[in-house]
């Protein structure tokens, strides 16, 4: 029982969710024409990471395998996307699929051996996976100028008069990135691939009894979700245009992790409003850097204690739902 | 040049199948892939480091102050968290990769990220065939060979060691024969923490003591234990020594910049071919 207990089974009523969509979708549209630059900012970074941990949600929500290398896929296609603009002269709007397309096939690439493991392994697998991208980020200089960071990156393409690199613009792209990229997330959950997910991850023996492919399935869930990432990770690179090694170090990957924790892992809304919450929490903190990985630390654990299906859990317990 | 690296990679080997021979009790009987260790792993150090320096005591005693700790430290995560979540492994892998990191960061808080050097203990090196084997490097190689024989009749020999056994065969059936499957846990989280902390305060005067010293050990051993296989006590000397041998040959002659990386290179190939690691037994 133990894959069930992160999970959060969610029961809402449509309209009130319509209803509070719709508030958020109207508040996201405003933030770049009400607030400061700074708070747009934050808010884009908010808005990566919720793409980062909803992505997260397919493979270790709603599949089951815990990792802890989303950040380097990520990374991946932050410096995918920049190389193929800076070195190969490549316009954005075609490295950024591309960037995308190269980090799926990387995570099946991963995912084949990694996901015949069984368990910790498998995690444990993946926390090395993450410090492995992380050293050849670092220690490529030629490609990345390893720790001197890799500037120079340029915005999108404008079109249609839109010039993306102003704030407000760039901040409308990711918007309508995540927003794309959360409704077709949600539809692949909702889809017959995404039940037979849940179906690996409520039983694996009994699954592959009744003719399921597991191995293929978890593969493609992984691969989707470092697809994400890598898309993310272009978005990234372009929108702040430039990319520094430490950004996509271990430590990225714990926070989506955390962020999934907080806001409830398997309920792909969850880790999306986590994100929210620790990206700002995180902001809030920059006056104390050296403090802000121990609070998460101890929060964390907390959390565990607490209510180990996060918000959504503590949300539908307070709602008296099952237990 | 070749012997010398060979010598080099069995020192650090013997480092990393001292943490490895730990974490793999722990993970055997618990299901546990404790990352913590590798925070006890820095606490360990730096109460040697702080007991040598501030209250001058002899390294020996230093090192006790240290195994002290990391036992200390090992059983209470044991005792007051891994214990609440007996059977959600996924809990407890998520508790011990906060603990860990919790670890480190406080270590920084309190003692500034600046790398510490350890005052050397013993001075000198042997000197043969062309190559050079400072003393303090022997003593790593020759403690752990020590601790390995001392675990190795703790487990065998001992009434404890029958328990530890049984329970990381089948620990239902340890406990329906009156096994106290609680002390178990506490007992190899103890050894576990004793081990890893040992191999830190050992390694400590070869390099030095930072908050982030940890890290790179800890992902090593887990790796030594996956490529081990589980429960074999054979698999972690192969595991640590073969590790510490790629690393140290690789390092010279294929690339420095990415010597840290050869592990997870060799992870990758052996679960290819072994998806139960060299000598998994499950």
């Amino acid at each position: 029982m133990s894959s069930q207990t992160l999970q959060a089974k969610s029961r809402r009523n449509p309209l009130v969710t319509l209803i509070i969509l719709a508030v958020v979708l109207v508040v996201m549209v405003l933030v770049p024409q009400v607030f400061s630059g700074y708070i747009t900012y934050v808010a884009v970074l908010a808005m990566l990471f919720a793409v980062l941990a909803g992505s997260y949600d397919i493979l270790t929500g709603y599949t089951g395998p815990l990792t802890f290398c989303h950040g380097a896929f990520y990374g991946i296609g932050a410096y995918t996307s920049a190389l193929l603009t800076l070195k190969a002269g490549f316009p954005f709007w075609v490295a950024f699929p591309v960037s995308g397309a190269a980090v799926f096939l990387f995570g099946a690439l991963i995912g084949y051996p990694a996901l015949r493991l069984r368990g910790h392994y498998f995690a444990v697998t993946t926390f090395f996976f993450a410090h492995f991208v992380y050293l050849v980020i670092l220690n490529s200089v030629g490609l990345t100028s390893g720790p001197l960071g890799l500037g120079g990156i340029k915005p999108p393409e404008g079109f249609l008069g839109i010039n993306f690199a102003g704030l407000k613009a760039s901040y409308y792209l990711v918007f309508i990135y995540g927003v794309i990229v959360i409704v077709a997330l949600w539809l692949f959950i909702r889809s017959g691939v995404g039940k037979l997910l849940v179906t690996i991850r409520e039983n694996e023996e009994l699954s592959e009894a009744i003719g399921v492919n597991t191995s293929f399935y978890k593969v493609l869930a992984f691969s989707i979700g470092a697809g994400v990432a890598g898309l993310t990770g272009s978005l990234f690179a372009h929108f702040f245009r430039l990319l520094h090694p430490t950004t996509f170090a271990w430590m990225t990957s714990e926070m989506v992790v955390i962020m999934s924790l907080v806001g409830g892992l398997g309920t792909l809304i969850g880790p999306i409003i986590g994100a929210g919450i620790v990206t700002l929490i995180l902001e809030l903190m920059r006056f104390a850097p050296e403090l802000r990985l121990i609070i998460w630390s101890v929060a964390l654990i907390a959390i565990l204690i607490i209510e180990p299906r996060g918000l959504m859990g503590l949300v539908q317990r307070i709602r008296g739902g099952r237990k | 040049m070749l012997l010398q690296q060979i010598l080099n990679g069995i020192v650090v080997g013997a480092s990393y199948a001292l943490i490895a021979l730990g974490l793999n009790l722990i993970w055997s009987i618990t299901d546990i892939a404790d990352f913590s260790q590798g925070g006890t792993y820095v606490f360990a150090a730096y109460a040697a480091y702080f007991m040598v320096t501030l209250v001058k005591m002899p390294f020996v005693a230093a090192l006790l102050v240290g195994m002290v700790v990391g036992g200390v430290l090992s059983y209470l995560f044991e005792r007051f968290l891994y214990r609440r979540w007996t059977g959600l492994s996924r809990i407890q892998l998520l508790c011990a990769i906060a603990l860990f990191f919790l670890m480190a960061n406080l270590a920084i808080r309190f003692w500034t990220a600046k790398p510490k050097i350890f005052p050397a203990y013993l001075k000198g090196s042997l000197k043969f065939a062309g190559v050079m084997l400072s003393y303090q490097r022997i003593v790593v190689v020759a403690v752990a060979a020590v601790l390995f024989v001392i675990v190795y009749w703790f487990i065998q020999k001992t009434k404890m060691g029958k328990a530890i056994r049984a329970a990381s065969q089948d620990r239902e059936a340890a406990a329906v024969v009156g096994i106290n499957i609680h002390t178990v846990n506490s007992v190899v989280f103890v050894i576990g923490g004793i081990l890893s902390s040992t191999a830190a305060v050992l390694i400590s005067p070869l390099y030095s003591v930072f908050p982030a010293m940890g890290d790179l050990p800890l992902l090593k051993s887990l790796v030594v234990v996956i490529l081990g296989g589980f429960g074999s006590v054979a698999g972690v000397l192969v595991g640590g020594f073969g590790l510490g041998l790629v690393e140290a040959l690789g390092g010279v002659y294929i690339s420095s910049a990415y010597q840290h990386g050869f592990a997870f290179i060799v992870l990758i190939l052996v679960l290819l071919f072994f998806p139960k690691g060299l000598f998994g037994k499950v």
